[in-house]
């Protein structure tokens, strides 16, 4: 599995020159400071610095873009867990239990436990990448259009079941999400749904929706508090507690190995990132022995989604190394980067590179110590916001989404989004729709429907074709149980308690 | 917002009927746009049988909107209701000053507008402190016109720091 002369080549690599490992710390740093700002996206830092990559040697290069991609990961967390903004769709599963400790004053724990599962997890698929990064390409392969359908609905269902009390409103507001992702041009080369506006063409922006819909409706319920926390004496941020919560992530090892080695297998599929966590999340849920504490601040569900979401990012590494395939907007850029370097991404890559392919991994494994300490002091500062105004804050994180949308759309159309998507985002949280639903399928939805075009143009509209794809049955099985299953099962509880009080 | 009808003995949640309306009228509408643009399967392979989907559910939605008055839940069926109008107003507020701010941004350029943005909203959320009223919004539109201009090289438009952007 090993190719031991090219892990011994990388260790050469990494090990004659300090070069190499001066890109860390900026790289993890610029990661993580990026998502301090709403509406700026991984891909975004990542494509502001290709400028750069000319100046450096090819490994110097991918560990650097590495490195930004690993502080990323986790950076995504801290306003999920501080002011429940996703800064990606990887990070919607830690803000139903990392905000909820936010608001009860453990928020030093909360971004601990982040820091620590999120650092666990990236170790774990580096790991996995460093024996299997071979088979990983090969099981990619297998993996087509049915397959990313079915992966694609079941994120959108699992979410949609998964918050908020109705199940019709959660699939409804799955439903709706999907719809908007599919707005602009189709396959055909016909606008749907763009109200006759150029600006729509390309879709709804993307990040700015996001924003809209999560950070302005939580920013808006906030309105008229003073303080996130509002208990003066939970406002303190101290490092002993983050270390604390550090700690305690290793007392959910379970789940935490277990969101790992999810995020590690959804990873590898194009979009897999976004749903990563959301179905380690409910494996977590669903498999505890006490459900109805998650959503209001449990551990384990930050443990559970943040693992997962970190192992997914290094999935799609595996994907992008071994098979020169982006499964997102940063691993895209990345690719950029490698024909920057006249290289070519793909098998012969994963042939021809072994060394660097190995010294990536290896400096990776490395980079999991140094976002540890770097994580530890960002997190420390970053923990400030809780001590600001919300009279403060408020304006100030709603007035750069905007600026940061205005940057990314280069017109109007992400402000306005934002703006419109905001309203909807609070008239959601008010009537109980869970925004995250709607969220992922807006993700998904231009994928969705690709996929099942693909699909139904392989299978020439014949049903039985999905006998010849073993996976894509058993992960339809696998979304059926998830989404059936726990409603029976609560229905039964239910039925149960109302026969104990007859009685 | 409920209204409602004591010879029937049944609630309506208005507010919560009207939204999922909006949502179930503008997936129809929004397969009725997809079909006319181009009935192939192309084009509806998922919009279409989506839409369906999303009007089925509607149909829950809007049951479970509509309560029996004699049933306890009933009365706290809106989890709406317990919104002030006070808080009404504030959130109201806020939302028309983003508003403001996104079309004035590009319009006026964008230190003007966050400059105003930012001292209008943090006196409208309850700020009263001049110094803090002048400094916080003048130190964020230089800081992030700065950055974004020059460190991150996406310009704005902006009105009067035209040098850092």
């Amino acid at each position: 599995m090993i190719a031991f002369h090219a892990l011994i080549a990388a260790l050469h690599l990494l090990g004659s020159s300090w070069q190499p490992w001066a890109v860390v710390i900026p790289g993890i740093l610029i990661g993580l400071l990026v998502h301090a700002v709403p509406g700026l996206t991984t891909s975004m830092a990542l494509a502001i610095c290709l400028p750069l990559i000319p100046y450096m040697s090819f490994l110097q290069a991918l560990i650097f873009m590495t490195a930004m991609y690993a502080g990323a990961v986790f950076g995504v967390a801290v306003p999920a867990i501080l002011l429940n903004v996703p800064g990606s769709a990887a990070a919607v599963g830690t803000t139903f239990d990392g905000f909820p400790m936010a608001r009860a004053g453990k928020h030093n724990e909360a971004l601990g436990l982040a820091l620590a599962a999120s650092c666990f997890g990236q170790a774990v698929v580096y790991l996995l990448l460093l024996v299997l990064a071979g088979p990983i390409g090969t099981l990619a392969l297998k993996l087509g259009p049915p397959e990313m359908l079915v992966l694609s609905l079941w994120g959108v269902t699992l979410i949609g079941t998964l918050s908020g009390r109705h199940l019709s409103r959660g699939l409804l507001a799955g439903a709706f999400g999907l719809l908007l992702g599919t707005v602009g041009l189709s396959a055909r080369g016909v606008p749907r749904g763009t109200f006759g506006s150029v600006l729509l063409l390309d879709g709804i922006p993307l990040v700015p929706a996001i924003v809209g819909l999560f950070a302005a409706a939580e920013l808006f319920n906030l309105v008229g508090r003073e303080y996130i926390v509002d208990d003066f004496t939970q406002r303190r941020v101290q490092a002993r507690r983050i270390l604390g919560g550090m700690r305690d992530a290793f007392r959910h090892r379970g789940v935490m190995l277990r969101g790992a080695l999810i995020g590690s297998g959804i990873g590898i599929i194009p979009g897999g990132h976004a749903i990563a966590n959301l179905l380690s999340y409910s494996v977590a849920k669903r498999l505890a022995k006490d459900p109805e504490k998650f959503g209001t601040g449990d551990p384990r569900g930050i443990v559970a989604a943040e693992s997962a979401n970190s192992s997914s990012e290094g999935g799609s590494m595996a994907t992008l190394l071994a098979l020169g395939i982006p499964t997102g907007g940063a691993t895209a850029v990345m690719l950029v980067a490698f024909s920057m370097q006249n290289i070519t991404g793909g098998p012969s890559f994963m042939r021809d590179h072994g060394d660097i392919v190995y010294a990536v991994i290896l400096s990776n494994l490395a980079q999991v110590g140094v976002l540890a300490i770097v994580g530890i002091a960002f997190t420390y500062i970053a923990g400030y916001v809780v001590k600001v105004r919300l009279r403060m804050l408020i304006p100030t994180i709603l007035a750069l989404a905007v600026i940061g949308s205005f940057a990314l759309s280069h017109d109007i159309a992400g402000p306005v989004t934002l703006a419109v998507f905001a309203v909807i985002g609070w008239v959601m949280h008010k009537f109980d729709y869970p925004v995250q639903a709607a969220v992922v399928g807006l993700l998904l939805g231009r994928g969705t429907e690709g996929a099942l075009l693909r699909t139904y143009q392989m299978s020439g509209g014949h049903l039985g074709f999905l006998l010849t794809r073993p996976i894509a049955i058993i992960m339809l099985l696998l979304l059926l149980a998830s989404t059936v299953l726990p409603h029976l099962r609560s229905a039964r509880s239910a039925e149960q308690k109302e026969r104990v009080l007859v009685k | 917002m409920s209204v409602n009808f004591p010879s029937r003995k049944i609630s309506v949640d208005i507010p919560h009927l009207a939204f999922a309306t909006f949502i179930a009228g503008w997936a129809a509408w929004y397969c009725w746009d997809a079909w006319h643009a181009n009935a192939a399967v192309e084009n509806l392979v998922l919009i279409l049988p989506v839409s369906g989907i999303a009007v089925v559910l509607y149909v829950f939605v809007a049951a479970s909107s509509i309560k029996r008055v004699d049933k306890p839940e009933a009365k706290s069926a809106s989890p709406h209701a317990g919104l002030s109008r006070k808080t009404a107003v504030k959130i109201a507020g806020s939302m028309a000053l983003l508003a403001g701010f996104v079309i004035a941004g590009p319009l006026v350029g964008f230190d003007v507008a966050s400059f105003l943005y930012m001292l209008l909203m943090m006196t409208f959320l309850g700020e009263r402190r001049p110094l803090i009223l002048l400094i916080v919004p003048l130190l964020f539109s230089v800081v992030v016109i700065y950055c974004f201009g020059t460190l991150l090289a996406t310009p704005l438009p902006v009105l009067i720091l035209r040098g850092q952007s």
